[in-house]
């Protein structure tokens, strides 16, 4: 199969090395916090040292005496709307009145230096008059419990169901009772939030900032200034790391602020702690599950009542509940169910986007259920979940149609098949005790039934390059080299006649943000139509060239041919520039969606689902309780695979940042909302050292609304790691830990 | 983090620190590979604001083998501990320990001075220098006098070092050969963690496995690190079997004093020490703990 696949295409399906890779290795390539400009201040934010008060004053008179010191503003100096959030703008820029995590920022200071910019903002006086801080979910929905905005402390609720549970539930013959819960994640991008911003000759604000969504971040900052988006330029190349903690606003307003209010070039960055602290975190979850089946494992009804802590505000909570919505009945057919979704305020920090986005939560429990079930009922694990699974054409739980669940069929299949799974693990101490789990994962592509009209452009430049223009930023997951291999395919040329113009709304048209494992399906396709475009008016062109009709023509190598005559793309290019004629095509994708979403949600259903499945092997010593994973597999349905090793590198690099969420990665709020564990020393990621053997396989699969067949795979291989391994863990030692992370002091 | 504020002086030679270091005794904070006082600059808790860097006192920067003993300078760092000859010969167990301390960036600038220096009790280090007899060298302008390490430690980031006084160097007993030998860490991941728990062990058993002596030293169980001496009663001329292993292991479990902090909960800590004990002489009754070689082979 892979030797057909080699002759199908030229560019895609190949490992080329990331485009950038070179510059990076060698340290060439300078990241948006190396940027240092001339004569510019440095920013520091004066942060809330407590996690819920009110604000009696702000002293800045003290701050204001140190030389040096160019501007500290307060919310009275906000032009425009004193609030951002992607979904629902609840966030203040700089808090006014209140309060609601530590950390929350209050004032801005800039100045000649860091030093002076740190001392000043120490000088920066707050009274406070602190309120009782809520520190959970139940606290938050405790009816004695203080509010924590004016329309309560259940930001959003909703409840979806289909069939009759209750029914469902009296002829079952089994029915389990659980409740799982997750902890908050933390990105720990190694580069952490900042940025510079300035004002060009023309009186454009540049924002340079770390960033998921240049044109969304664009709009956020024009509401806070009050002035017209135009006269906002956002760059968001190149970004050190960002798996959703960058997608909504982070240091952007505050430095398009500073610089509109000083006039001159401002640097923002914060620090490991300050990142650990005021950076966002995935929410945390409380989902209790009571699910039913048939003695032979065909579920019946799956009743689920879903918690997740946004902390104080909502960036993109209300769509991450959505997606914990779409995925609490993972792939199965079940015709009975009842969702009971709650996005809950705490001051437990600031939640939002994090790879998986809602799908990591819920499928801890669904996922952690169905391998209870299995074990109840004396099933293998796969077997149940092959009886269960949609295929092909069925009606999914949402109204959807599924189009590929043969892909999670064969994935399910070879994961049977495999040595892992039906080897004996022969422990080589008397204290190991070894296990596998497993868990299958579901994840939509994009942003469901919400319009998303991604737009991108190619330009067919005279000096023999093809340049290709879209908004989604990469921040190593690979974007840039993955479209450039699909415009190299779709125009025929070799790779290294394809530029990428990095995200920067100057040059770039609205593609929209980098996230929903969406990038490559929606600048892909955008970018292929715009490749169809330019390709059209080429061969007209290369018609009035030779002087025939277009079917006359063949199109081959970059090349136009009629009979043994040829005329290039770019010489074709050199005369339509020398008439004055546009060389930029530019085509915006209609992603396919449902035309609403399905009562009581705002995105569900998508229409292309990812697929994986993923097989952990633990080692647990259980004198001491510590897991060790040593092997993983994962097989995934993610349709046509653009680049092998690139994407590989993805499931590899989501499985590890999963098994820090399944096994150490802790984040803490002590007893009045400060966080305990901000840095890598506290707050444990895995090291390359625990990292296990991780084997991928693709299947073979082809989306056809994808670009050449291709549908995503960021988010994909985080969602299954935490059940796979609480799975394996189970095998090892008979024990069924429901809440993550799988510390050793819960194993044993 | 303000780098600039700090006044550092840099010496050239010992008497020259010295001199310094008589003068300014606690106004100064020292600095060799500075893997702990960078990190105390950068959070800004450190209250001197003049260094002594002794990074250029080379006369501290040796491996000297004296008889039994074995003389290691100040300066000498992990990844040097890990290289020699010497220590991988006659106290390799320093030498698992180091391995397992921090990562390759920490072991290449760490040094053996500064963890006796900066007092952790999870310092991992430290109990392998308690079981090998360590003791610690400290010079001042006027004196000198040696400590054993054991009586080192007064307390977490609390010495016997006075204001005035520089490690100058440590001393370790060599193992005999043919000992079985041990160093086991809990901490949360396999690199740059901070150990939960951690024990060292030396055991002189007889060919039928009964005890003659016993030396074991826990880490991060107590407000310093700590001979589990009654535990080392207990097995000292018994015949070492699956019983005693988890007789040792339990004594050990209840002989400590942790706490519960950010890292591990006191409970839980007992319950790891008797695991790392356990299999670690589990491993020495079944004869598959490592062994003091006394000869160049396998080291290299």
């Amino acid at each position: 199969m892979e030797e057909e696949l080699e002759q199908k295409y030229k560019s895609i399906t190949r490992s080329v090395a990331a485009i950038d890779s070179q510059s990076k290795v060698s340290g060439a390539l300078k990241y948006i916090t190396d940027m240092r400009i001339e004569n510019m201040l440095f920013a520091s934010v004066v942060r809330s040292t407590y996690a819920h008060a009110r604000i009696i004053s702000i002293d800045t008179r003290e701050a204001e005496k140190i030389s040096g010191v160019k501007a500290i503003l307060t919310y009275k100096d906000i032009p425009g709307l004193n609030a951002y959030g992607a979904i629902v703008p609840d966030a203040p820029v700089l808090a006014y009145d209140r309060v609601r995590y530590y950390g929350e920022p209050v004032a801005l200071v800039a100045a000649d230096t860091e030093e002076l910019a740190r001392e000043a903002a120490s000088l920066v006086k707050i009274e406070y008059d602190p309120l009782p801080v809520i520190r959970s979910i139940d606290e938050s929905i405790a009816s004695e419990a203080i509010a924590l905005h004016d329309n309560g402390n259940i930001a959003r609720h909703t409840i979806i169901k289909k069939g009759d549970t209750e029914r469902a539930k009296r002829e079952a013959y089994m029915t389990l009772d659980r409740i799982y819960r997750t902890p908050f994640q933390k990105h720990m991008f190694l580069e952490p939030e900042g940025g510079v911003a300035y004002i060009d000759e023309s009186g454009i604000i540049n924002v340079f900032a770390g960033g998921q969504s240049p044109y969304r971040d664009k709009l956020q900052i024009a509401r806070s200034l009050n002035i017209p988006p135009e006269k906002i330029r956002t760059v968001n190349y190149p970004t050190g790391g960002a798996f959703g903690g960058k997608d909504d606003i982070t240091v952007q307003i505050h430095l398009a602020l500073l610089a509109y209010k000083t006039g001159k070039p401002v640097k923002l960055w914060f620090s490991r702690e300050e990142s650990g602290v005021a950076g966002y975190h995935r929410t945390g979850s409380e989902i209790h599950l009571i699910t039913s089946v048939d003695k032979e494992g065909t579920l019946l009804s799956n009743e689920a009542q879903i918690y997740l802590d946004t902390g104080a505000y909502q960036s993109f909570g209300p769509t991450i509940l959505d997606v914990s919505i779409e995925t609490i009945n993972g792939p199965y057919r079940i015709p009975n169910y009842i969702i009971n979704a709650n996005l809950v305020y705490t001051n437990n920090g600031f939640s939002s986007a994090f790879r998986g986005f809602g799908a990591p939560e819920s499928n801890f429990a669904i996922e952690s259920m169905i391998n209870e079930l299995a074990s109840e009922l004396h099933l293998d694990p796969i077997d149940m979940r092959l009886k269960n699974i949609l295929m092909t054409g069925e009606e999914g739980p949402f109204g959807n149609t599924i189009r590929h669940g043969d892909g999670l069929r064969e994935a399910l299949m070879r994961a049977k098949n495999s040595k892992i799974w039906n080897s004996v693990i022969q422990n080589k101490k008397p204290w190991q005790r070894s296990g596998v789990g497993i868990a299958v994962a579901i994840k939509g592509v994009g942003f469901g039934t919400l319009p998303d009209y991604p737009t991108a452009a190619i330009e067919i430049a005279t000096e023999g390059k093809v340049k290709i223009m879209f908004s989604n930023v990469d921040y190593g997951q690979g974007i840039n080299t993955g479209n450039a291999q699909l415009v190299a395919e779709k125009m025929d040329i070799p790779l290294n006649q394809v530029e990428v113009r990095h995200a920067d709304t100057k040059y770039s048209p609205d593609t929209g943000s980098s996230s929903a494992s969406r990038s490559t399906f929606a600048s892909g396709n955008a970018l292929l139509l715009a490749c169809s475009k330019a390709l059209d008016r080429l061969k007209m062109e290369a018609c009035f060239y030779f002087g025939v009709t277009s079917e006359k023509l063949e199109y081959k190598e970059g090349r136009f041919y009629y009979n043994d005559r040829s005329v290039g793309i770019y010489e074709l290019a050199k005369s339509l520039k020398a008439r004055g004629e546009t060389l930029r095509f530019e085509s915006t994708f209609e992603v396919p969606r449902y035309p609403a979403p399905v009562e009581g949600t705002l995105e569900v259903p998508h229409v292309v689902y990812m697929y994986g499945v993923l097989l952990s092997s633990a080692v647990l010593d259980e004198l001491i309780g510590n897991i060790h994973i040593n092997q993983a597999e994962f097989y995934a349905d993610i349709g046509t695979v653009i680049n092998p090793s690139i994407a590989s590198g993805q499931i590899e690099g989501g499985i590890v940042q999963g098994l820090g969420y399944a096994t150490t990665e802790d984040l803490k709020y002590d007893v009045n909302g400060k966080p305990i564990n901000n840095n890598y020393t506290t707050y444990i990621v895995p090291s390359v050292r625990d990292v296990p053997d991780i084997y991928v396989e693709f299947i073979d699969s082809l989306e056809e609304l994808g670009p050449y067949g291709a549908k995503g795979v960021g988010e994909i291989s985080i969602i299954p790691v935490g059940a796979s391994v609480a799975h394996a863990v189970y095998n090892a030692s008979g024990k069924w830990i429901r809440d993550l992370p799988l510390l050793p002091w819960k194993v044993i | 983090m303000n780098y600039s504020q700090y006044v550092v002086h840099s010496p050239q030679n010992l008497n020259e620190a010295l001199g310094i270091l008589k003068e300014k005794a606690s106004e100064i904070r020292l600095i060799s590979g500075g893997t702990d006082v960078m990190v105390l600059i950068k959070d800004n808790i450190i209250k001197e604001k003049e260094l002594l860097n002794l990074s250029f006192l080379n006369e501290l920067r040796y491996i000297h083998e004296e008889g039994n003993t074995i003389k290691i300078g100040a300066l000498i760092t992990y990844k040097e501990l890990e290289k020699s000859k010497v220590v991988n010969l006659n106290a390799p167990i320093l030498v698992d320990a180091s391995k397992t301390i921090g990562a390759a960036q920490i072991q290449n600038l760490g040094t053996l001075a500064g963890n006796l220096g900066n007092a952790s009790p999870a310092g991992d280090s430290i109990p392998p220098l308690y079981v090998l007899n360590a003791s610690v060298k400290l010079q001042s302008a006027d004196s000198e006098r040696v400590v054993p390490v054991s009586e080192f430690f007064l307390g977490p980031r609390k010495t016997k070092r006075a204001p005035n006084e520089l490690i100058t160097e440590i001393a370790i007993e060599k193992t005999k050969p043919g000992l079985y030998y041990f160093f086991k860490k809990l901490g949360l991941r396999e690199a740059n963690a901070i150990s939960l728990v951690s024990v060292a062990c030396i055991a002189d058993l007889d060919q039928y496995k009964k005890v003659n002596s016993i030396k074991l030293a826990l880490g991060a169980v107590a407000p310093t690190v700590m001979f589990a001496v009654k535990s080392e009663k207990l097995a000292t001329d018994k015949q070492l079997d699956l019983n005693l292993v988890d007789e040792i292991a339990r004594s050990v479990s209840e002989e400590i004093s942790p706490i519960t902090d950010i890292r591990g909960s006191a409970e839980y800590r007992r319950r790891a020490a008797y695991g790392l004990v356990y299999e670690g002489l589990y491993e020495v009754l079944m004869g598959t703990a490592k062994r003091v070689s006394g000869s160049f082979e396998g080291v290299y």
